[in-house]
């Protein structure tokens, strides 16, 4: 990056903070000196390589919003939610000041086992900043900590799972959505936490989502992320395990002009299970990019990782995988898998596993692939009146499905999701 | 005549695999194709689907009149040439009910028939499913992925029934088989061969050739039909193997 861009997305970078500053709630003077000695990363930093700013600092950021539109809730979602027989759903959407309301704009009626915490126990990066206690959050979560705005926090207490089905949908361009979340488990409580993000015009999103996972709880995470080419998505993700809890997130990116996801999973103590699916799409001029990170600080801990990345077109899929086994964490069983389907001569894929293993009594393993379509899976299809296109369209899906297929049902009936899984119709003639 | 391969020579990654292979199917006939490994009989049913790794370098191949190897693998298939796999592939990802419902679909769009949605389709496939003896089970799970050697060789005579096709090709369907299987399996060929069809199997061995009887048995060796007979031709192989056809190497090709 030359000295003049650098200085350009300095620039930007002020002029953001100072924007973000003047809005209810900010804090201009702590934000001015935050913005002296911070610097958006530039692609000379390993972890941001592969990665450009471009889409994101395309934004005006003296002319940003926080409008929303109403997020366009399946039946399954609006049936599970009014109803009195499922209690334990709830469905919030996010509102143009920053609040969290039910599908009609009305207050939710929180479910039992789901309490709002008192908003001055909530700091965003609370958890974030336990589970890395020096150096910098990932860009996105710093870029939620100085956006003010109201945050959601929830504590979720009692054996029975609760659901809870959180829509963001962005239809108006410059517009600058940075929702925080903290969601406190308390021993042996469950959550299926599903969030849907939509965005159709050049805007913004940058949520960040802190967990607390007290011992023996669990946590089911479904993220579907979708946005236009224009929009930009920076997502930070903090959980924090502690002993025999148990933590699921399966999550779904495409479209974005370039889409940054960060998740960071920390088990304090080992002896906990993190199970991480991924799928990312990138087709069209699409940069999607996962860094993930789960840090075992005690024995015996598990994760199960698999991400699947489709580039086409001029599409480009970026993946990081550290994982961190220090020499407390001995048993550690790890594996992960980064699996690639090349489609296009012009697409990228760049993968890397980063397995940072001092420990010596454990097992981990890792794997990467790329891959184009297989002619033997074509050919079959084909021996069988497929058509080629038809026959290719129908091997994508097959990939896509195998993390879609983690996704709860009701999730897989938003509208964009569906798009993804239809049947290819027959070539035409 | 639904079938005609004439002097057909083929090579991939420039090595001749087939090296004038002549044969002629007509409607109704039942045809055993044996041989060694390495002889050819599955280069030959490749070529007949249309696999891209397979390059014609002479000859050609009519299927009724029209030249074969001017279609595309799915025209081909559309039009009733079916080719049952020695290793059914798997594709995890695609569901086996929607992957017979797409083929089952393209097949009856080409003979002017109504396409199935998937509820008609489903109580079709039922119904198919019991010539195979096949759980249904099966149709939830992705294409063949996980089945055991028999479950997949059911898999493809299921889509065989379910494509009509009028010449299928079955490329060692009995290899991997159990006794129970094989009788299965046999059982699904013999009830969907008709006047109107053909069937050419690929086999190793006399097995198969009990449960369904061959009009006509071929020998292949280095990439050609050697010699043709009958039920006997496949008796005697079994009898005395393939060194007594090299041995004798005789031209006894008598052409159906």
């Amino acid at each position: 990056m030359s000295n003049a861009t650098q200085s350009r997305s300095q620039l930007w970078l002020e002029t953001l903070l100072q924007a973000l500053a003047q809005r209810p709630g900010g804090n201009a003077a702590g934000q001015q000196a935050s913005a002296r000695d911070w610097r958006l990363p530039t692609r000379r930093s390993e972890a941001w390589r592969f990665t450009d700013l471009h889409c994101l600092t395309r934004l005006d950021p003296t002319r940003l919003h926080t409008r929303t539109a109403s997020p366009r809730w399946p039946e399954a979602f609006r049936q599970a939610s009014s109803g009195q027989e499922s209690p334990a759903r709830l469905c919030l959407q996010l509102d143009s000041s920053g609040h969290w309301l039910g599908p009609q704009g009305e207050p939710p009626p929180w479910p039992r086992g789901l309490m709002p915490l008192p908003s001055g126990n909530i700091t965003p990066g609370q958890v974030a900043r336990t589970l890395m206690p020096s150096g910098p959050l990932p860009l996105g979560a710093a870029l939620n900590g100085v956006t003010p705005g109201p945050s959601l926090g929830l504590q979720v207490s009692g054996p029975d799972p609760v659901h809870l089905d959180l829509g963001i949908r962005v239809e108006q361009s410059q517009a600058w959505l940075a929702p925080h979340v903290l969601l406190v488990l308390e021993p042996g409580a469950r959550l299926c936490l599903s969030w849907h993000v939509a965005a159709t015009a050049r805007a913004a999103v940058a949520p960040m989502v802190e967990a607390r996972l007290g011992p023996g709880a669990q946590l089911e995470e479904a993220a579907m992320t979708w946005g236009c080419p224009e929009a930009a998505f920076l997502g930070g993700s903090f959980v924090h395990q502690s002993p025999r809890s148990v933590y699921r997130r399966t999550s779904v990116t495409w479209g974005w002009g370039l889409s940054r996801d960060e998740p960071f999973i920390r088990q304090r103590q080992g002896q906990a299970e993190t199970h991480l699916h991924s799928l990312a799409v990138a087709r069209g001029q699409s940069l999607l990019d996962t860094h993930s990170t789960v840090y075992f600080d005690g024995p015996a801990g598990q994760l199960q990782q698999r991400h699947q990345a489709l580039a086409d077109d001029r599409g480009h899929s970026v993946f990081n995988g550290r994982v961190v086994v220090p020499r407390a964490a001995q048993e550690t069983d790890a594996s992960q898998l980064s699996r690639n389907l090349l489609l296009s001569t012009k697409a990228r894929i760049d993968t890397k596993p980063q397995l940072e293993i001092v420990a010596d009594n454990v097992q981990c393993t890792h794997g990467a692939t790329v891959s184009c379509l297989q002619d033997d899976e074509l050919f079959y299809l084909q021996s069988r009146g497929i058509g080629r296109d038809q026959a290719s369209r129908l091997l994508q899906r097959g990939f896509c499905e195998e993390i879609l297929q983690r996704l709860p049902q009701a999730a897989l009936s938003w509208p964009p999701l569906r798009s993804l899984l239809e049947t290819p119709t027959p070539d035409q003639p | 005549m639904l079938l005609s391969i004439e002097n057909l020579h083929a090579c991939v990654e420039e090595n001749e695999i087939l090296r004038g292979v002549s044969l002629q199917i007509r409607a109704g006939e039942i045809h055993a194709l044996m041989g060694r490994n390495g002889s050819g009989k599955s280069t030959l049913s490749k070529v007949i689907a249309g696999h891209p790794a397979y390059t014609v370098t002479a000859g050609g191949i009519h299927y009724r009149g029209q030249d074969l190897l001017a279609l595309s693998p799915e025209d081909r298939a559309r039009s009733g040439v079916f080719l049952g796999f020695q290793y059914p592939v798997e594709i995890p990802g695609v569901s086996n009910l929607e992957f017979l419902r797409v083929s089952c679909n393209a097949r009856r769009q080409r003979r002017g028939q109504e396409e199935l949605d998937t509820f008609a389709f489903e109580d079709h496939v039922r119904e198919t499913m019991a010539i195979v003896q096949m759980d249904p089970a099966f149709l939830e799970r992705s294409v063949n992925e996980g089945f055991s050697g028999g479950e997949k060789k059911r898999n493809e005579i299921l889509q065989m029934a379910l494509l009509e096709p009028l010449v299928a090709i079955l490329d060692e369907t009995d290899s991997g088989l159990d006794i129970d299987a094989l009788r299965i399996v046999a059982n699904g060929v013999r009830r969907l061969a008709l006047p109107t069809t053909a069937t050419l199997l690929i086999t190793h061995y006399q097995r198969l050739l009990d449960a369904i009887t061959p009009d006509f048995v071929h020998v292949m060796a280095e990439g050609r039909i050697l010699r043709t007979g009958d039920k006997d031709l496949a008796m005697a192989l079994e009898q005395r193997g393939y060194d007594w056809i090299d041995e004798t190497n005789g031209s006894d090709t008598r052409q159906p």
